[in-house]
């Protein structure tokens, strides 16, 4: 047998004598949890009383570290770039390019293309800075707080700014309006509004073909926001319930056990994966609506 | 059968809890159906485009994430739509 496989078996002996302790321990008995309530993991308690709306929870410090943390790393890559780059230079130009080849450049002309690449490329790296701090855990839970020496402690938990509606609901309205904005100096009001609808219609099926276009105009503004929303926040979701969550609902320890491996995956998954991946769809959308604004055809 | 089901539902007390829970499961579950469907798709389609023309690989791939993100969002819209209706 190779030596990685005996690992494996080894890992796997593992695994199955921890079910088979606790279950003994603890025995295999559901008791309901009442006092656990999973939503609370992503309410939002009011930390410092600002007037108005403008109180500070850890929503407004996960967007606020998200964006220092953005722009800071960039600025600080740019201010010390190298003719011989290393490899942080190195990750960042391949960045660079991504976003300027492949979102931009593929959906837009050049001189639009100049124009909106830095827009594009900071809402790429302001969403993607923003999933992966997500996946780091830090003290923010002040639901369930930990004694320590007579202090209370916020527990660790994992939450990401774009996990709640209203970050992918304002970058969507950015985009919405930028697109307009566009598409109206481009053609004027009413030229855009008539290239809405599909070239070759005419009579009858105008008018329901342009309320039908100007729908799913709109449409876009909820499928933009809610596809990063609900992509992270089923995230989050699913971390929680594998690793721990479901075993505490349930009062199932061996559950917990057995779940972990799952969990520890899709902690993976969501981190290697869904938030680059979000972040890409978000910019690219961005770029097929703002180049499909301008463009002659519809 | 449906009806039976329902009407059985119906009669218990807790018949808003039983409803909460046929949404979560129909948007968790029932919704998972329709994403896997798409996925298995695209995926099934690259693997076919690819190994026709190995040439346009690079190609393929962007458009392959673009369409997987795409259709896998459908599937949170169902959770996100059942987590509503289960929590709130």
């Amino acid at each position: 047998m190779s030596r990685g496989r005996k690992i494996g078996l080894a890992i796997f002996g593992i695994y199955l004598l921890a079910i088979t302790v606790v279950v003994i321990i603890f025995g295999f008995k559901r008791i309901d949890n009442e006092e656990f309530k999973p939503q609370n993991e992503f309410k939002l308690h009011t930390w410092i009383d600002l007037p108005g709306p403008l109180d500070i929870n850890k929503g407004v410090m996960y967007v606020i570290i998200a964006g220092i943390l953005a722009t800071l790393s960039m600025v600080y890559i740019a201010r010390r770039m190298q003719a011989r780059p290393n490899r942080t230079q190195t990750a960042v130009e391949t960045i660079y390019a991504f976003v300027r080849d492949d979102i931009t450049g593929g959906s837009m002309d050049d001189k639009m293309a100049r124009k909106w690449f830095p827009f594009l490329c900071t809402l790429f790296l302001f969403i993607w800075f923003s999933n992966l701090i997500g996946y780091i855990p830090l003290p923010t839970n002040s639901e369930e707080t930990v004694n320590i020496a007579g202090l209370e402690v916020p527990a660790f938990a994992i939450y990401a700014a774009t996990a709640n509606i209203s970050i992918p609901l304002v970058l969507a309205l950015i985009v919405f309006v930028s697109y307009t904005v566009e598409g109206f100096r481009a053609k004027g009001v009413i030229g855009y509004f008539k290239s809405l609808v599909p070239e070759g219609v005419s009579g009858a099926g105008v008018v329901p073909l342009f309320i039908l276009e100007l729908v799913s105009n709109l449409m876009r503004l909820l499928s933009l926001s809610v596809r990063l929303f609900a992509n992270i926040l089923a995230g989050h979701l699913i971390i929680l319930f594998m690793s721990g969550g479901l075993a505490v609902l349930l009062g199932l320890e061996a559950l917990g056990v057995f779940l972990l491996p799952a969990g520890v995956a899709l902690f993976l998954f969501e981190l290697g994966l869904v938030a680059t991946l979000q972040a890409f769809i978000f910019a690219t959308l961005s770029a097929i609506y703002l180049g499909g604004a301008v463009a002659e055809h519809h | 059968m449906l009806s039976t089901i329902l009407s059985v539902l119906a009669a218990t007390d807790d018949g808003a809890d039983a409803g909460k829970a046929i949404a979560l499961g129909v948007g968790g579950g029932l919704g998972a159906v329709g994403a896997g469907v798409g996925i298995g798709i695209i995926f099934g389609k690259v693997i076919e485009s690819v190994t026709r023309q190995p040439e346009m690989r690079d190609e393929i791939t962007g458009i392959q994430w673009l369409g997987f993100a795409l259709t896998e969002a459908c599937f949170f819209y169902g959770l996100v739509a059942g987590l509503i209706a289960f929590f709130l």
